[in-house]
């Protein structure tokens, strides 16, 4: 069979990054009217010097047989002619005829810098796209034929940072990305909302709040998103103004809250004998645990004595950037307490000595062992798999041979090694990529990862065990916390939680940034306040959107869509203080439940009912089916008369109908 | 809100890890192509609605992980597909040994009537190529199982591939309609209208499968 291709043999000098077909040029200045209106792809390119560029080539320069495309069951083009151009970059493989005016037709190819790109906006439904290196011209015109520019300008806004533009929304100002203070200064003046000092402003949008509640704060909190996205990165442990704005909305935000829950309880007359929550106590985060700190935690030989205050600290503020790469091994048990300098230096040596053994393991297969070692071979295909799309979009993993990815493959080829029955499952290779970026060290990193892999072990169980218990669990915790969600997610077929599989698999580290997912992981590692808190973070998250997900009627679909798409849209300390106050309500709430409370860690009462008490303890069997009474009682099956207590009063469970409502 | 479609198809993608299951995806719902694409971890789904034959044909394509571990969870999306597209990567001779298992899945798994449909993707790989286009079309025979090699990233058949499966899908749908005697009967098959919302109580599940 003739080759079609040769692609791999072509040096790279120019890659496509992202190619999106059937997009026509509709205007450009400075081309005769017949270029235009012709179809093309649009792409994304890294130039060989690195820069990135916009590139527009014309269909008919890289046609595919379109023929083919259409015949059913047409036969590969087996002997198509794989032609490279605009430097040699790795092309189409066409089956077509290359016309002999190649040059002509090169000439047709557009190319915007994302140096030079000032300004683009998207307009007529996100099917139109316009590009601008000078102000108040725009250059070119594109339009969309297959669907929208939506996803374009989502991997176009993977390499350039933007900025809305106060006037008009659709138009995006391309952010010139060395000079920090720049960025935050230009996003502040187009945004126009920071004229006015800081005060005046929350104190312009709380008035605003309250004759427009939704609009204002969705506004709001719009700009700030921006604003603290654009001006906050790599700015580790420093707060600026836009940080405090946040934090101060975030605090009117759960008052605000607070009272609407008041209001809308009072839509339900039966609320009177609802076994409510306590109010949701809104609890301040801290600020992460600094360097001085840290420093003074430890005694002149390096011990750590004080370690329920360290995590107390941790859990509250997570840790200053600065230190993380230190305060990470005591989290992830790599570096227990209470040693000193020099016992760590020994266990290091140690634990060096243990990985390089175990790396040699594998290393040293020769292939005619692999040949016969078809479950390793099978772990080492899947990892290789794994680590060519992790976090490629993040510059410490990007570009072709990435010494990182080599490095990510060998801990994850190790660990294949340690852990061999285990061996490698999917979702690991993003535990580890935030791990390696921080701690730089192979060793380091290896053995964090192990201590990371400890506390979620479960999650890759063979038969899912653990993952299809926290589900439970997590339905459980939800049905207590926010009733209301809970059931409206069982009659959406939605019961079983199974659109959070992701957030728990790899604990939240597809919703949020390396930035967040950091502050997020090291606060979840102190194991505070609770057992098991990471299930109260999916429920912060989720009542967050209870409103929507009820109000609009979402359906099994809707919902698992629209919680997939809040991924990158979280902000981590809302949550996490959301998350605590939900920990707070439960705790205090006098209906607590043993069920409850086994999830959370808590000491068990056998007590949550008057009546029942004796044939909970007594049917352990019944515990056992994971449908005890509690839980059949909230689904409001199998309901006989009962009392609950209530802060202090003793109140009684009507019936089967009444606990339907209820729940 | 004015109808939007006249059939709505739930289509599911399977395949090994790493055959290129998101990416079709995305190449049949956006026509793009990204060289970065990370791995697929629990489920999600894309639309998009094509035209067949004058009707608007509203496809809810569901993409899988591919990881063995994970099927406890993905079978739970099997029911109620009505075409399934089993994938695999002509470059891994793995995942096309696979097929066999993924069909036996299918078959414990999906309603007995769901159509499929074998993809090999990845052809334009053509100097790794382990897999040939003739043991394709042989299994695809020795399963009677229509049969289609791809490039995702060359936009190469998956127009077709997924018109193919609709196509035979609606003929199934409609040729099951005309036979039920009854034409009451007609409305109650594998579709929905957009303006008949969500007033049934029964699964999401049961209200697509073919009856």
């Amino acid at each position: 069979m003739s080759r079609s291709s040769s692609l791999e043999d072509i040096p790279d000098q120019c890659k496509d990054l992202f190619t999106q077909d059937g997009v026509l040029l509709k205007a450009c200045l400075g081309r005769p009217v017949t270029d235009l209106n012709s179809i093309g792809m649009l792409c994304i390119v890294q130039n060989p010097d690195q820069t990135k560029s916009i590139e527009w080539r014309p269909n008919d320069l890289i046609t595919i047989d379109s023929d083919a495309q259409d015949q059913e069951w047409a036969v590969v083009n087996t002997i198509g002619i794989t032609m490279s151009f605009a430097k040699g970059r790795r092309q189409r493989t066409l089956s077509g005829n290359i016309t002999s005016d190649y040059a002509t037709a090169r000439a047709r190819i557009i190319k915007i810098s994302l140096d030079e790109l000032k300004t683009f906006r998207v307009t007529r439904n996100n099917q139109q796209m316009q590009f601008s290196t000078k102000p108040g011209v725009w250059q070119t015109t594109f339009y969309f034929q297959h669907g929208n520019a939506e996803i374009f300008v989502a991997y176009l806004k993977n390499h350039i940072k933007t900025a809305k533009t106060r006037h008009d929304r659709n138009t995006y100002v391309v952010v010139e990305p060395n000079i920090e203070s720049q960025v935050l200064n230009r996003s502040f003046a187009e945004l126009d909302i920071f004229t006015e000092n800081t005060t005046d402003v929350v104190w312009n949008l709380m008035s605003n709040l309250r004759q427009r509640p939704y609009e204002t704060t969705m506004e709001a909190f719009s700009k700030l998103t921006d604003i603290v996205y654009y001006g906050n990165e790599g700015m580790n442990g420093k707060r600026d103004v836009s940080e405090e704005v946040a934090d101060l909305l975030t605090k009117s935000m759960s008052a605000i809250e607070d009272s609407t829950t008041l209001t809308r309880t009072d839509e339900y007359e039966v609320i009177s004998v609802k076994p409510t929550l306590p109010p949701r106590p809104s609890i301040p985060r801290g600020t992460p645990l600094s360097t001085e700190k840290w420093d003074g935690l430890q005694d002149t030989e390096g011990r750590v004595t004080e370690v329920e205050g360290v995590k107390q600290l941790i859990f509250r503020g997570g840790v200053a950037h600065s230190i993380r790469q230190s305060v990470w091994k005591y989290l992830l048990d790599y570096h227990p307490w209470h040693m000193t300098h020099a016992e760590l230096r020994a266990l290091t040596k140690k634990r060096t000595e243990e990985y390089f053994s175990m790396k040699l393991q594998w290393r040293s297969m020769t292939e005619g062992q692999e040949a016969r070692f078809s479950e390793y071979r099978d772990r080492k295909s899947l990892v290789e798999k794994d680590v060519n799309r992790t976090d490629r979009t993040h510059p410490f993993y990007a570009g072709d041979n990435n010494p990182n990815l080599v490095i990510l493959q060998d801990i994850l080829m190790t660990y294949v090694m340690y852990n061999f029955d285990l061996g490698y499952v999917q979702g690991m290779s993003d535990i580890l990529a935030p791990l390696l970026l921080l701690l730089g060290n192979e060793v380091d990193s290896f053995w964090c990862f192990v201590g990371f892999m400890d506390k979620i072990a479960s999650n890759f169980d063979m038969d899912q065990a653990g993952m299809k218990l926290q589900l439970v669990q997590l339905q459980q915790l939800l049905l207590f916390a926010s009733p209301e969600l809970a059931q409206h997610l069982a009659q959406k077929d939605s019961g079983n939680m199974y659109f959070c599989f992701r957030w728990l698999l790899v604990w939240f580290k597809r919703e949020f940034s390396y930035r967040d997912i950091m502050r997020l992981w090291e606060v979840l590692w102190t194991e505070l306040p609770c057992a098991n808190f990471h299930l109260l973070i999916c429920v912060a998250i989720l009542d967050a959107e209870k409103d929507i997900l009820i109000s609009k009627d979402y359906g099994f679909t809707e919902i698992l869509k629209h919680v997939n798409d809040l991924s990158m849209c979280l902000d981590v300390d809302k949550i996490l203080s959301t998350a605590e106050g939900i920990y707070h309500q439960v705790v205090s709430a006098p209906h607590l439940t043993d069920q409850i409370r086994v999830i959370l860690g808590l000491p068990t009462l056998n007590i949550s009912t008057s009546t029942h008490s004796e044939s909970e303890q007594a049917s352990t069997s019944k515990v056992e089916n994971g449908t005890d009474r509690n839980e059949r009682n909230m689904f409001g099956q199998d309901m006989d008369e009962g009392t609950l207590e209530y802060n202090g009063i003793q109140i009684s469970i009507v019936t089967k109908t009444v606990w339907a409502l209820l729940a | 809100m004015a109808k939007t479609y006249d059939y709505l198809f739930k289509l599911l993608l399977i395949g090994d890890s790493g055959v290129g299951k998101t990416s079709i995806l995305f190449r049949f719902s956006e026509d793009a192509f990204n060289i970065s694409f990370i791995s697929t971890i629990g489920i999600d789904f894309k639309i998009r609605t094509i035209d067949l034959d004058g009707k608007k044909v509203k496809l809810q394509i569901w993409d899988t992980a591919g990881q063995e571990r994970f099927r406890t969870i993905t079978t739970a999306y099997y029911r109620g597909s009505m075409g399934i597209m089993l994938v695999y990567d002509v470059t891994n001779e793995k995942s096309f040994e696979n097929i066999k298992n993924w069909i036996r899945n299918i078959e414990e798994n999906a309603s007995a009537d769901v159509e499929k449909m074998i993809l090999g993707n990845k052809c334009d790989l053509e100097a790794k190529r382990q897999v040939s286009k003739e043991r394709g079309e042989q299994l695809a025979v020795e399963y009677q199982i229509k049969f289609i090699e791809t490039s995702a990233k060359d936009s190469l058949n998956v127009e077709s591939a997924f018109y193919t499966l609709a196509r035979d899908i609606k003929a199934k749908m409609e040729k099951k309609q005309k036979e039920a005697s009854n034409p009451a009967g007609a409305r109650s098959g594998g579709h929905q209208l957009r303006n008949e919302p969500q007033r049934k109580p029964t699964s999401w599940l049961s209200r697509c499968s073919l009856l």
